[in-house]
């Protein structure tokens, strides 16, 4: 794993740890919608991996997002300037 | 010449209103805590009118005052009041029992309102055109929304704060930054059926990168606020603002559990309860930063002396 993957999930499991502290690695590739995750929640994911990683991201296309996976590989093109 | 902030007073008349008062509507206790931080908030009965509520936040300070002709300027900021023509200013000046030598204005700037009608009024103090302003915001916003709307109901509040303004020798000048966006005017907008519109996520998101942007200019420009009030708008917009203003080393205040939120009013309503409580020392520099409808959005960092809370 990048560092930059290993940010990423550090960042994305510490928001759903705020839900669940149970919650593990294995939960980020379950769907948005089995998770105790609102809307709230994904404005939140989205503003804290921009900050992580120090890029700007477009909330429209993160917010339709249906599994955690998604916005891993969309942060991780955005950092590598893709 | 420096003005700030020498006086503060608030009114909340209204009912306390639960988060079991919207059981109604199909909202839990639970869910509204965790979707806004709010337990409580105060609704001012149907009928009264908002020109008595501003004036009982602003008659404390006018009668505190040994000379109160000094009060030059009054500016009723409202985003609620339904009244177009008079507008209540000069009502509020009445019934506050200020003299006739007042220009007395009303401002909507929505939940902007308080920021700018500060800087209304410090303007007007540092450039000599008033000894003394009153700055007041009075809000019934339990009067625009549909109460039977799971999102927002829950959310807004009623009620009314005052600041009095002067120029006085240890303060720094004021320093503001401002901005607006008209073509975002769809994200939170009253609706052709009676209700207010939000766009939950992009508002969430905005708020919390406006409010802290704007925080982050008055640390960088002028002397650095000794605490920062945010528009007290959701307590997550809040707590994220808090997180993403850390590093500024300053109180972050929220105070919306038992207040909601009041538009306008909030900021210095806020500021209030940090003053009565104890929370804040009686002086220092307010960090204060609102987003809101328009869109607009803002701050103003501004130096403050207020009597302790016996005195007041």
């Amino acid at each position: 794993m990048s560092d930059i993957e290993s940010r990423i999930t550090d960042t994305m499991l510490a928001k759903l740890r705020e839900r669940d502290p149970a919650l593990g690695p294995e939960d980020l590739t379950r769907p948005v919608a089995d998770l105790d995750l609102d809307s709230l929640d994904l404005v939140e994911l989205h503003q804290q991996l921009e900050r992580e990683l120090q890029v700007k991201g477009d909330l429209q296309e993160t917010a339709a997002f249906a599994f955690l996976d998604d916005f891993s590989s969309y942060f991780v093109k955005l950092a590598n300037g893709q | 010449m420096s003005a700030g902030i020498v006086d503060v007073a608030t009114a909340k008349p209204g009912r306390t209103v639960t988060n079991d008062d919207f059981a109604s509507i199909g909202l839990t206790d639970e869910w509204i805590r965790r979707r806004s931080g709010i337990a409580s908030r105060s609704w001012l009965p149907d009928g009264m009118p908002l020109t008595d509520v501003a004036a009982e936040a602003c008659a404390p300070i006018v009668t505190r005052l040994p000379d109160p002709s000094s009060i030059g300027a009054l500016v009723v900021v409202s985003t609620s009041v339904r009244q177009r023509v008079p507008g209540i200013a000069q009502q509020v000046a009445r019934q506050a029992g200020l003299d006739s030598a007042v220009l007395a204005f009303d401002m909507n700037a929505a939940c902007c309102g308080f920021v700018y009608g500060l800087v209304a009024g410090l303007s007007l103090c540092e450039s000599g055109q008033a000894r003394s302003v009153l700055v007041c915001s009075v809000e019934a916003m339990s009067r625009l929304v549909d109460r039977t709307d799971r999102q927002t109901a829950c959310i807004f509040a009623d009620g009314a704060a005052a600041v009095l303004l002067e120029d006085r020798a240890p303060f720094a000048p004021f320093r503001q930054v401002a901005g607006c966006d008209g073509s975002q005017e769809a994200l939170m907008r009253e609706t052709g059926e009676g209700g207010i519109h939000l766009d939950g996520m992009q508002v969430y998101d905005r708020a919390v990168r406006r409010m802290s942007e704007s925080a982050q200019y008055l640390f960088d420009h002028g002397p650095a606020p000794t605490v920062l009030v945010g528009h007290q708008a959701n307590g997550r917009i809040l707590e994220q603002v808090r997180g993403f203003t850390t590093h500024l080393g300053v109180p972050f205040v929220n105070r919306i559990e038992h207040s909601g939120n009041t538009s306008s009013a909030s900021i210095p309503l806020a500021f209030a309860e940090e003053l009565d409580s104890g929370s804040l020392p009686a002086s220092g520099r307010l960090g204060a930063v609102a987003y809101g409808a328009g869109e607009a959005w803002g701050g103003v960092a501004v130096d403050y002396r207020v009597p302790g809370t016996a005195a007041r």
